[in-house]
């Protein structure tokens, strides 16, 4: 597995606290399956028993925000919305992935483009969201890019940071023997640089994705006409909170699914010649 | 981050003057931000000038918000809101992220539960607390405990398990103090593990929090900028996005910087690590 290799390379903390998207993994433990159903049915359960206590406008059954899924996904304009944020995404992220790797590995490389990007990716790393999204919205929404503006401004120092340490474990007696040897240029990066940075890379990836898709519903929210986003807004307007809820467990089961089936699989296929050793 | 690069190259042409001022790192935080107001001014025009305030509009916004006050009056007011949702979310965190740490059934059963509040997005969160508390103080303390809350426990469930077994049981064999085990074994193993869930959690209950501002609350810094936009005050947006800029630059640099050097004193490598920008959500 790529993240433990990363593991290896920085602190435990840092790590261990990977924010949303990556989660800790541990081995599959079938002892606790059990408890682990226990662990979903007490939250349904506690959830129905407050839905039923309160007004059903307040706290809808799970049931009901099932049933308002369905009748969302087969709204007309939902594969519209849909499409749109898609398209928003794969734009923005794949401008935010080449320009963060770049600016990566010329951080990597070189104190003096370390030092020039240093404050602007810190900054992005902790400034909220809506702040960018906000001014994003306002200086790009009449020309419709202002979802892909914010996710490229906010999910490449995520890239970033990730490329740059990945630069930093290029194992440099590895480059030392081989210019010593003569190896060619293309040799080396395909045996000893790609190799070294690829885990960097996924982790890269899994972290701009994770914060590109949040991104991505605040700002159209804010400020566009088609998109998930928007439709969150409508929902919250009329006060519809098995509306709002919907969409919220789309976009979580979406983000879920992204991470574990495409992006984890990915991964492993990836690095199936690494001896687990290793791994 | 010292990134010098290292390679092997002893006899480098020597450098001109103005190569040895400007194209040094030092020199290189200062380059930055000047390219970008120079890129800025040079912009600027070229957009319809209501959308894209000029640097110097943009500075008079933010020296306008210093002097009436209402930047002190927003970011003391999401501070505290801040202070106690956190507070909130580290006693509850603790105690659960232990009990996460100790027994395997009471991870199985939360596991799945504290990776999807890691990914649930604040939006939805401050929508919600919106609708169920109205405007208030409620509603974003709330979102504050809740963002920070998963990254309480994985932290610390994280630390227990961190805890050197062998240790623990060498403690035992040679029955060492109840007392000072935990002072001198348990204690310092956890501590960078707190010290990260005070971090990330603090990181992400300020951006929670500055979200539920908007759509719960008619105070704060969050529901500040957006009513600027609301009227049309695109200065003063800007203005306010450049503060909360610095409040993070400042955040970062000299209050975590200087606390992880502090208590990792013990742990030079550590500390530096800790100094390092972390990876954090919107």
């Amino acid at each position: 597995m790529a993240t433990q290799d990363v593991e290896a390379a920085a602190p435990p903390v840092r790590i261990d606290t990977e924010g949303d998207g990556p989660a800790p993994e541990r081995p599959r433990r079938r002892r606790y399956l059990l408890w682990r159903i226990a662990g979903y049915v007490l939250f349904i359960g506690a959830w129905a028993l407050v839905s039923s206590l309160t007004e059903p406008y307040i706290l809808p059954s799970p049931l009901e925000v099932l049933r308002e899924m369905g009748e969302v996904v087969r709204r007309d304009d939902f594969w519209i919305n849909v499409s749109a944020t898609l398209r928003h995404l794969a734009i923005g992220f794949t401008i935010a992935f080449v320009l963060g790797t770049t600016i990566g590995i010329a951080m990597g490389r070189s104190a003096y483009w370390d030092a020039f990007f240093r404050d602007y990716v810190m900054l992005t790393l902790t400034t909220p969201g809506l702040v960018f999204a906000l001014i994003c919205v306002m200086i790009f929404g009449l020309l419709g890019i202002g979802p892909i503006v914010a996710i490229v401004l906010t999910s490449f120092p995520h890239i970033t940071v990730n490329v740059v340490e990945g630069v930093r474990a290029i194992p440099r007696d590895l480059m030392d023997m081989a210019s010593a040897y003569g190896v060619d240029r293309r040799t080396r990066i395909r045996h000893i640089v790609l190799p070294a940075i690829a885990p960097f890379l996924f982790t890269a990836i899994r972290y701009g994705f994770a914060i590109a898709w949040k991104i991505t519903a605040l700002t159209e929210l804010f400020g566009q006409t088609d998109g998930v986003g928007i439709q969150i807004r409508v929902e919250f307007l009329f006060f519809d909170i098995a509306g709002v809820l919907a969409w919220a467990f789309f976009l979580v089961g979406f983000a879920l699914v992204m991470e574990r089936f495409v992006l984890q699989r990915l991964e492993r296929r990836f690095f199936r010649w690494r001896p687990k050793a290793f791994a | 981050m010292d990134t010098a690069v290292r390679s092997g190259r002893t006899a480098r042409p020597r450098r001109s003057w103005f190569e040895r001022t400007f194209i040094t790192p030092r020199a290189a935080r200062i380059t930055a931000p000047v390219l970008f107001l120079a890129a800025w001014q040079l912009i600027a025009p070229m957009i319809p000038s209501a959308i894209l305030p000029m640097p110097a509009e943009v500075a008079e916004a933010m020296w306008e918000q210093l002097r009436d006050g209402t930047l002190v009056e927003a970011f003391s007011v999401s501070l505290l809101r801040l202070a106690i949702g956190f507070s909130m979310a580290l006693v509850v965190g603790s105690v659960v992220g232990l009990a996460m740490g100790l027994s395997p059934r009471i991870e199985a059963m939360l596991h799945d539960f504290v990776v999807v509040g890691l990914t649930f997005p604040y939006l939805i969160w401050g929508l919600l607390v919106a609708m169920w508390f109205g405007y208030g103080w409620i509603g974003p303390v709330l979102v504050v405990f809740i963002a920070g809350l998963p990254y309480v426990i994985l932290n610390m469930s994280e630390g227990v398990h961190d805890v050197s077994k062998e240790l623990r049981d060498m403690a035992a064999a040679y029955e060492v103090p109840r007392d000072r085990e935990l002072r001198h074994l348990v204690i310092p193993s956890l501590s960078p593990f707190f010290f990260a869930s005070l971090r990330y959690g603090l990181a992400n209950g300020w951006k929670g929090l500055i979200l539920a501002e908007v759509f719960a609350s008619t105070s704060g810094a969050g529901w500040h900028i957006t009513s600027m936009r609301d009227y049309g005050d695109f200065a003063g947006v800007v203005g306010f996005a450049i503060y909360f800029a610095l409040f993070s630059i400042v955040v970062e640099r000299l209050v975590f910087g200087r606390l992880s050097r502090r208590v990792f004193r013990w742990r030079p490598s550590l500390a530096r690590e800790m100094a390092e920008p972390p990876e954090l959500t919107i």
